[in-house]
């Protein structure tokens, strides 16, 4: 029963429907979380299905925050353009630091993702005449919105928004085809195969299986994926910092994909939710914010072991087997 | 006569939603570092405000209303100061913002306050991005000092010395670049015969400064200047010592970046290089106006701390500011207040201070002087010390 019901689409339809609400804050907080669910999502094709786990997931998201702003704000390009550029940079990349990353297991593969990371932060914070250094590069100009005006006039349900809040539907419209795109990867003989790997490489190895390809495959859509959340973070953020690339962004988005339920698709999208949710609420009401998130993320992980989504996803067949019985 | 009271009856209830709105306290975000190392600096600052506004609030506020501060931890990064100053305007319907600490926080908040037209005096970042001319808009304001006017102040008084081999020593990023090419620039122009011997960039956060020492002592400059900061001027001076670095320079150095201020030197204690000259926002000792005693007494109370943070004046000032700005214009409009601040002129407790009209900057000196010890304190202190006014040469 509860099976049946379409949930994807009615998150989907629901984000839509948020501006509406007429609270400019609501819908900020909205974006804010489409973003950072992509970014959680991506890692958790590594960590959840694969089976690597990243410490420098930041390294993407930075490196496509820092294209799509400095090709939109530097060289004048449409968002249009500089939206998928940020995606295939960050694939470069990914390619290059996933070729050497891949030859190394467990806590090494870890901590050279983390090597990677440090080294593109480093590159971020000194390198002051692309990047603009520890500045960092604000005034990321908006994607322009002036022919929502125009089509206006034909379909009027379009305009009377503010700018903001058309980049909200934009990032709405493109997490959602990115979260459709993963969804199918993942439930592609080609996602099937990557949890083959995580169960038991060495057996994947015999079956024939180029495991270290596949994993390289895997950190390429993983990086490719965070790139186009930082792309899209980078406008939202009104400006790109280096700190979008360091550890710290790194752990924030590794506690979201846990926090969530690394077992289950949907859920880091909702332990992104939950952090941001937190962390909003707790830093308005006191400076020793860390001390009571940590606090509260402890609680949360033993609690709810395989995540709030798991844990949401045991109880649905809890209560679905107690009404099957009756 | 009936007429006459329905009409009163109304224009009462008229004025009823008036008068609530007049007893609405005026807010004011204060994006600030609150956590990790930089609130050494953040959270003083904090004190100073906090302080300007219950003075403030206790003889009756500005135009009849309280001023109500709304702290926000930035964390020393500059996209969660920008998430922050979002949620102080678009949750909390902050009426301005003051605040931020770094030169990265500064010019990232700059863009929301333009973006949602609300009024934002920074009252530490140094940057000369800040206000530089293709980033200027109506509603930026800064009640610090820039990299500029830090660079000029210290050549001008390092042109005194008898000195003409100078040495640099930076961290390597925006705000050590743009301070050491202003002091280098000015330092040549006012004196010519100076020779730039040597410059060293060791990079922001580096833990082993004694390659970068040997290289400096090997030039062999006559006085250097120095605008390693906080933690790093600590790090740096301790293995300087050991090396022989202060007496190769016979002690002398320019060491900007507050490395004078009360806070380093009580930090540094012994180690303290006492007998090179530094710089600092405030002290509590610069006895030099009645305003200024008055000012260190009050917040020595206020923060109950014999020797109060030399970076509360910031804040202060910054709230100082604003309240004066209100109480010009008349009204809390954003485009009003920012029009009010514009060559505006207040009576800080360092003394007068202006707003220009032309980059938002007020004309914002330091105290600079050399650093002794004297028995009345149990750390080194700056003296003679001296405010250095910018206005003769600012740009």
């Amino acid at each position: 029963m509860l099976r049946r019901v379409p949930w994807p689409l009615l998150v989907f339809a629901a984000a839509l429907f948020v501006p509406a609400l007429g609270s400019r804050f609501y819908t900020f907080v909205a974006n804010d979380i489409v973003i950072w669910a992509l970014f959680a999502t991506s890692l958790n094709l590594l960590v959840g299905y694969t089976g690597l786990v990243s410490f420098g997931h930041a390294a993407y998201f930075g490196i496509g925050a820092y294209t799509t702003g400095i090709l939109m704000k530097k060289a004048g390009l449409a968002f249009l353009l500089a939206f998928p550029a940020a995606g295939l940079v960050t694939a470069t990349f990914a390619l290059v630091f996933g070729f050497f990353c891949v030859r190394l297991t467990r806590i090494y593969f870890a901590m050279l993702t983390l090597a990677f990371a440090q080294i593109v932060w480093a590159i971020c914070f000194k390198w002051n005449e692309v990047t603009g250094g520890e500045q960092g590069m604000p005034e990321i100009p908006y994607p322009d919105f002036d022919w929502v005006e125009r089509v206006s006039g034909i379909l009027p349900f379009l305009g009377g928004y503010r700018t903001s809040e058309y980049f909200y539907f934009v990032t709405v419209v493109l997490v959602a085809a990115c979260f459709w795109i993963l969804r199918r990867i993942v439930g592609s003989p080609f996602g099937r195969m990557l949890t083959t790997i995580r169960e038991n490489p060495e057996r994947a190895e015999f079956i024939g299986v180029n495991v270290r390809r596949y994993e390289l495959a895997a950190f390429v859509l993983a990086g490719t994926f965070a790139g186009l959340a930082g792309g899209l973070f980078g406008i939202f953020n009104r400006g790109v910092f280096p700190d979008f690339a360091y550890w710290t962004k790194s752990a924030e988005v590794l506690i979201m994909t846990l926090l969530g339920g690394m077992g289950t698709f949907f859920g880091p999208g909702v332990g992104a939710v939950a952090l941001i949710l937190l962390n909003q609420q707790i830093v308005s009401y006191t400076e020793y914010w860390p001390l009571i998130l940590g606090t509260i993320l402890v609680v949360l992980l033993f609690a709810f072991p395989g995540g709030i989504a798991g844990t949401a996803q045991g109880f649905a067949r809890w209560i679905g087997r107690r009404l099957g019985r009756a | 006569m009936t007429m006459r009271m329905v009409t009163m009856l109304l224009a009462g209830l008229l004025a009823l939603p008036l008068a609530a709105e007049a007893q609405k306290p005026i807010k004011v975000g204060f994006p600030m570092i609150l956590s990790g190392p930089g609130a050494l600096f953040g959270a003083p600052a904090l004190k100073g405000a906090e302080m300007y506004v219950e003075e403030l609030n206790a003889k009756g506020g500005v135009l009849g209303r309280k001023i109500e501060l709304v702290p926000r931890d930035t964390k020393g990064s500059a996209d969660e100061a920008v998430r922050v100053s979002r949620e102080l305007i678009l949750k909390e319907n902050v009426d301005f913002l003051v605040g931020t600490l770094t030169s990265a926080e500064g010019p990232a908040v700059s863009v929301v306050a333009k973006e949602n037209k609300v009024v934002f005096i920074a009252p530490i970042p140094k940057t000369d991005q800040l206000t530089a001319k293709d980033k200027l808009h109506p509603y930026v304001f800064r009640t610090a000092a820039n990299t500029t006017m830090e660079g000029r102040s210290a050549a001008e008084i390092v042109a005194k010395w008898p000195v003409t081999r100078i040495g640099t020593i930076s961290p390597d990023y925006a705000y050590g670049q743009d301070v050491t090419r202003s002091f280098v620039e000015h330092l040549k122009k006012i004196k010519p015969s100076v020779q730039i011997v040597d410059q060293q960039w060791p990079k922001l956060g580096e833990a082993d400064y004694t390659p970068f020492i040997n290289a400096q002592m090997a030039k062999k400059p006559e006085a250097v200047f120095s605008s390693l900061w906080g933690g790093h001027f600590v790090t740096f001076v301790k293995q300087a010592k050991p090396l022989g670095y202060f007496d190769a320079i016979k002690y002398n150095m320019m060491a900007v970046a507050e490395a004078g201020s009360p806070e380093s030197t009580k930090a540094m204690g012994a180690d303290y290089p006492v007998g090179i000259w530094a710089n600092t926002y405030d002290a509590f000792y610069w006895a030099e106006t009645p305003a200024h005693r008055d000012y260190t007494a009050r917040l020595a109370k206020f923060t109950k701390d014999e020797y109060p943070s030399s970076w509360a004046i910031q804040g202060y000032t910054g709230m100082q500011f604003l309240a004066e700005a209100i109480k010009k214009a008349g009204s809390t409009e954003s485009d009003k207040v920012s029009r009010a601040l514009l060559g505006l002129t207040i009576d800080t407790p360092a003394g007068k201070q202006t707003i220009r009209e032309k980059d938002h900057q007020a004309d914002r000196g330091q105290l600079y002087g050399k650093t002794v010890k004297d028995p009345k304190y149990p750390f080194p202190i700056l003296k003679p010390v001296e405010y250095v006014d910018p206005t003769k040469f600012m740009d």
